[in-house]
This record gives C-alpha cells, sequence and structure tokens, in this order.
C-alpha cells in the first residue's frame, strides 16, 4: 500500500510540474515539440537529434531569438519519448498538439513512427518535419500528398535514381544487373527507381536477379549475372547480403564495380566483405568528412562530449527548415508555417533543400557518393539526381 | 553451355553442404524415428566453435575443424542425454520427441545470443577467394575442399555403419530398436552412437558453413533445406539424404539460373511434393509404419 501510495504522489509531483511547465510559456516564446526514441534499442539516435534541437535553439535565442512577422522569438522545445512505437508515437502527438500547443513538431526518425501521425497533424494543423524517414508514404499516401507531413531526408526510390546517374554519368557504365531482395519493400523501391532512370538516359539492364530475404547464397544468380556481363552491378540492400554477395561475386571472377543505398555502411561490411568490396561505391545521405557539416559536428562534440550519429545532421536541417518556414509565414501559426514550407528553399549542411508543394519532400537533395578505399569509407562527392 | 556447367558446379557446391546437415537428420531418425531438430543448433555451435579455434586460439585450420567436430559431437550427446533420455525412459509418444527438440534448439541459439552475442562474425581467410579457372570455368578452392571432405566423411560414414559391429547394430536398430534390444543389444549405446556421429559432421557441416557464409546464432534456420533434402531422399536413408541434398541443391540452383530465383522455392517444393505424393517415403526411404 505504502509503495503505492509513494508512487501516486510521485505521478502527481509529475503532472504538477508538468502542468507548470505548460502553462509557464510567454507569449513571445514559440513552442516546437520533437519526439522519438529516448529509450530502447534507437535510443541513442532520439537523444542525439534532441540535443541537437536542444543545441541549435539554445544558440538562436543567445543570439537575441528568431524574427518572424516584426518581432523578436525565443525557441522552445518540448521532447517526448515514443519509445521508437508507433501507438506512442500517436499518442505524444495528440499531448504536444492538444496540451502544449505547439506550432511544429520535429521527427520521429522511423518510418513506422511517422505515418501514423498524419491524420493528427492534419487535424491539429501542426506541421511535422520527419528526420530520417525514408518510406515515400510519410509524405504521400495513394497518390495524394498528405498536408501537414514534410520532411528533410531524400526518399528511398530517389536513392535508386542518384545509384543509376551515378553510374551512368560518372562511371560511364552503359549496361547494369541488377540483385536485390524481392521480400524488402527497401531494396524493392531502390532497385525500381536504379533501373527506370538508367534506361530513362539510355542504359541497358542486362541482369535483373533477385533472392528472397534470408537467403546466403547467391552464386546461380551471380552466375547468370556473369553470363550477361554488364558494367556495374547494383545491390540495394543491407550490408550482411551485400558481403556475402560481393565475395561470392569474387570468387566467381566477377570483377565489375559494385553499387549500393544506404543499406550499405557498416563497420560489418569491411570486416565481411573486405576486399570484395574494396573501390566500390554507395548512396548516404551525407560524409562525415564533408567540409559543409564539420563546423556542426565540432559544435555538438564541444556541447556533449561525444561524436553526432547521421540523425543529429537531419535534425540540423530539421531545425534550419523550421526557422526559415517561420520567418517565410510571418505568424506563428501551424496552417500558415504548413504553406511556408511549400516551395522553400534552404541551404542545409546535408545539402539543398527545396520542399516540393507536390510531395513534401526535399526534391533533387544531394546525395553523397562514398568509395571503399582500402577499408574506409571516402567521401567522393555530392551527387543529385535530375 | 559455359553457363550449364557452371550452374551445376554451383548447385554440387550447395548441395554438398546440404548433404553434411541432411546425414544429421537421418541418422537419428533411422533409429528414433522423430526429426531432431536441435541438429540446426549443433551444426551453429560448430561454427562457433571452429571460429573461436581459429581466431581465440590461433589454432591451425585442422586442429580447429578437429576441435568444432569434436566440441559438436559432446553437444549433440548432451542434448540426447538431457533432453530425450528422460522422455525415452518414461516411453514419451513421439511428438513429445519433436517438442523437445525443438526446445534445445532455441535454447541453444540463446545461449549464443546470451553470451556470445547477436552481431556476425567472419572467419578468417582460410582459403584465398582466388578461384581455380578451368577455360571459362571458375571453381571457388574453399567449395572444392568442401566437396572433397564431405565425400570422405560420407563415405567413412557409410563404411563405419557397413563394417563395424556396432554400425550393424545400428542397421538392426533401424529396423525394429525393440526386437533389437530383445536380442541383447544395448540400445541406449546405440543412440548415443547415432547422437555422436551426426554430431561430428554437424561439427564439419557448422565450420564449412561459417567459412563459406558467416557466423551467427541463426544458423540453423538454414537446415530447414537440408531438413527437406533429407525428407526428399527419404527420411532414415544415409544414401538417400545425400542423394536428395545434391538433387535439391542442383534443382534450385538450377531454377534460379535459367528461370528465376522467385520461382526457385516454388518449383523445387512442387516436386518435392510430387515425389512424395508417388513415393511417400522419399526416393530411398525406408518403409515404416507410424509407431506413434
Amino acid at each position: 500500500m505504502k509503495r503505492i501510495r509513494a508512487l501516486i504522489i510521485a505521478l502527481l509531483a509529475v503532472a504538477l510540474i508538468l502542468a507548470g511547465c505548460a502553462g509557464g510559456g510567454k507569449s513571445d516564446t514559440i513552442k516546437v515539440g520533437w519526439l522519438g526514441a529516448l529509450t530502447g534499442d534507437q535510443a541513442v539516435w532520439g537523444e542525439n537529434e534532441l540535443n541537437t534541437v536542444k543545441m541549435l535553439f539554445e544558440e538562436y535565442n543567445n543570439a537575441g531569438g528568431i524574427e518572424v512577422g516584426g518581432k523578436k522569438y525565443k525557441l522552445e522545445v518540448i521532447g517526448y519519448d515514443n519509445k521508437g512505437d508507433a501507438q506512442e508515437a500517436v499518442n505524444v502527438t495528440k499531448r504536444l498538439t492538444g496540451q502544449d500547443k505547439v506550432v511544429a513538431i520535429i521527427g520521429p526518425n522511423s518510418s513506422g513512427n511517422a505515418i501514423p501521425m498524419a491524420p493528427i497533424l492534419e487535424k491539429a494543423k501542426v506541421p511535422g518535419i520527419a528526420t530520417v524517414a525514408t518510406n515515400p508514404k510519410v509524405t504521400v499516401q495513394d497518390g495524394k500528398v498528405k498536408p501537414y507531413n514534410f520532411r528533410v531526408c531524400f526518399i528511398d526510390p530517389y536513392q535508386g535514381a542518384v545509384a543509376a546517374g551515378f553510374a551512368f554519368d560518372r562511371l560511364g557504365a552503359r549496361t547494369a544487373a541488377v540483385l536485390y531482395d524481392v521480400g524488402d519493400d527497401y531494396s524493392q523501391g531502390l532497385r525500381e527507381f536504379f533501373k527506370l532512370n538508367f534506361e530513362k538516359k539510355g542504359g541497358k539492364i542486362v541482369a535483373d536477379e533477385s533472392f528472397n530475404s534470408g537467403d546466403v547464397d547467391f552464386r546461380p544468380q551471380l552466375s547468370k549475372i556473369k553470363a550477361a556481363n554488364p558494367d556495374v552491378i547494383f545491390m540495394p540492400y543491407f550490408f550482411k547480403e551485400v558481403a556475402l554477395s560481393a565475395n561470392q561475386a569474387r570468387e566467381l571472377g566477377l570483377k565489375q564495380v559494385l553499387l549500393g543505398g544506404d543499406g550499405w555502411p557498416s563497420d560489418q561490411l569491411i570486416s565481411m566483405g573486405g576486399k570484395a568490396v574494396e573501390g566500390c561505391y554507395f548512396v548516404n545521405h551525407l560524409d562525415y568528412a564533408d567540409p559543409a557539416v564539420q563546423d556542426f559536428k565540432t559544435r555538438y562534440k564541444a556541447k556533449y562530449g561525444k561524436e553526432t550519429e547521421l540523425n543529429g545532421f537531419l535534425a540540423h536541417d530539421a531545425v534550419l527548415l523550421l526557422v526559415e518556414g517561420l520567418k517565410k509565414a510571418g505568424k506563428v501559426n501551424g496552417e500558415a508555417l504548413a504553406k511556408a514550407f511549400e516551395g522553400i528553399e534552404v541551404q542545409g549542411i546535408t545539402g539543398r533543400i527545396h520542399i516540393s508543394p507536390e510531395t513534401h519532400n526535399p526534391e533533387g537533395k544531394d546525395a553523397a557518393i562514398i568509395k571503399i578505399v582500402d577499408g574506409q569509407y571516402v567521401f567522393q562527392e555530392k551527387y543529385a539526381a535530375q | 553451355m559455359v553457363q550449364f556447367f557452371q550452374q551445376l558446379i554451383n548447385g554440387l557446391s550447395i548441395g554438398s553442404v546440404y548433404a553434411l546437415m541432411a546425414v544429421g537428420y537421418s541418422l537419428v531418425y533411422s533409429i528414433m524415428n522423430f526429426s531432431n531438430f536441435a541438429h540446426g543448433g549443433v551444426i551453429m555451435l560448430g561454427a562457433y566453435f571452429g571460429f573461436f579455434g581459429l581466431t581465440l586460439l590461433k589454432l591451425p585450420f585442422a586442429a580447429a575443424f578437429l576441435l568444432a567436430s569434436i566440441g559438436t559431437l559432446l553437444v549433440a550427446i548432451l542434448v540426447e542425454r538431457i533432453a530425450y533420455k528422460p522422455l525415452r525412459e518414461r516411453k514419451a509418444p513421439f511428438l513429445y520427441f519433436i517438442i523437445s527438440a525443438m526446445g534445445a534448439s532455441i535454447l541453444l541459439e540463446n545461449i549464443v545470443i546470451a553470451t556470445i552475442g547477436p552481431t556476425f562474425r567472419t572467419y578468417p581467410e582460410v582459403f584465398p577467394r582466388v578461384p581455380i579457372n578451368i577455360g571459362p570455368l571458375a571453381i571457388g578452392r574453399l567449395d572444392l575442399m568442401m566437396f572433397i571432405i564431405s565425400a570422405v566423411c560420407l563415405t567413412l560414414l557409410i563404411l563405419f555403419i557397413d563394417r563395424t559391429k556396432i554400425g550393424k547394430a545400428i542397421q538392426a536398430a533401424s529396423y525394429n530398436v525393440k526386437a533389437c534390444a530383445l536380442m541383447g543389444v544395448n540400445t541406449d549405446r546405440i543412440i548415443l552412437t547415432v547422437f555422436g556421429l551426426g554430431g561430428f559432421l554437424a561439427g564439419v557441416a557448422g565450420v564449412f558453413f561459417g567459412m563459406k557464409y558467416t557466423v551467427y546464432p541463426q544458423i540453423g534456420n538454414i537446415t530447414t533445406k537440408s531438413f527437406i533434402a533429407a525428407v526428399f531422399g527419404g527420411l532414415g536413408s544415409l544414401p538417400g539424404a545425400v542423394l536428395g541434398s545434391v538433387i535439391l541443391g542442383t534443382i534450385e540452383t538450377f531454377v534460379a539460373g535459367y528461370l528465376s530465383s522467385q520461382f526457385r522455392d516454388l518449383i523445387a517444393f512442387v516436386i518435392l511434393i510430387a515425389v512424395l505424393i508417388l513415393r511417400p517415403t522419399g526416393i530411398m526411404g525406408k518403409v515404416t509404419e507410424d509407431k506413434a
């Protein structure tokens, strides 16, 4: 009994503190929501995003705040943990829009959590900016754009287009083979758009082979690819299968350059793939060694004492987009802000972000091309598909 | 034509991995009439034993190989003692054995996840990845080695069962365990021998599998295919298990190579079902009545 009573008291205390926070905002403060995982598997990414938002808001506030419609405002973030859970993402969104009355929400990082938020955002007329949610359905479903969902990362099909453009223009490939995982949406999306764009450029897909999730032997498919003798081989799946299929390709005597997407980068790829992936390329959101991101990296490290993850860079650009959107809207209002986002152009550290009114995605955003040299990920160039 | 032979080589190589795993299922089935699903877990442990033998203990390949096989031999016997012996003594129906086997398989997998961790491990390169080229055909050095060692192991196993006294006893027990025991054969020893043999081969299979692909706690799932190959060839028959494995491996490869890999499992299993309808005991299976 005693324990239960203590628990109730503790809960009441927390409720009071929360109420105090919610009621204490001054009129010249813009409240922005953030949600993501602060506990569970993805906690390291969530914490990284929230830290980034907090740091940037603090920097804006120390510089006197931001000017919206001729008036100076301070920025305040209200961050909640959704535990990486879709249902919890819905609950947290309701709390942010209903109770905290935020003007916009940054996050979450996962597509699975971002997709169910849409109806609540729409009802509350509060725009959401997803960070690393790359599934097309986050902003567009059944051919219709979701009015209050935006994002700062490129989408899965786009990676396929970038890979195709890079292979054709930069590597000079005229024939390509694709090996992909039929059981995975991510892989299917990349493959479809790689094919489409490679053929549009005048290239020829000479082999289009698939495997099933969980397969470990790719030699029958690779032997077929070998017979077709393509200039490059596109492998849009995750590092484990990449390493296995790359090793098997080399065993069969295939010497072609291999090409992939953001499922590649991992320490495991280098240790498992070794020489087989040497000299190969993949598409990523950014490169850690890119000069454009160095300033943010140092600031983050100085404040928090550790390196930022990939998520921090995209959270950074979500904040940039938000601030530019508010300035463009000229007033602190979710509806006006959503309108302002459409067609806006912002130079982020991960690339140029031009939000398309039709898709709410950063169309034509630069992707980073990374090459594997001596077991290291070496940044090559920024590349945008037309 | 080059394509045909290359795919045949691929198929034989995949089939030989299946064969090493499939005989383990067949051996146990021939005596105890149930499918020992813990076999996959034992194979997985074999892969880990070999891996740590090579990396932590820095043993030469042959020594690591032997360590893994003896290690899995002991594990297989331990599994029999803990998971099956109490059931045998109580004369439990065969369904209980299958459930116990699944439990043992899940247990082994989770012990590895909890102690070693869920991440992938990669074997150091024992055989160079440069293939042996015969004209336009490429044969992996590891594949060749695997094929030869599998063949040697399987021949030795068949000789053991054909020529030794205990081998004869195993054959007798596979016809009728009860009658065998009545004739004064120590069936407990036979069962231990069978598990030991299966375990030894599981170690061989595990090391090769780890070298060929990678080591991770869920390797055991792959053995589903070899179990199917064992059923295909006829559960309980060793030559059947080998034949079934080679046929399944080759069919899979040819379907993936000439039609589409999406049809691979579909066609392979349609053929399997057709064989089982025409010959319910598999290609070379022993005829048994259900004892349950």
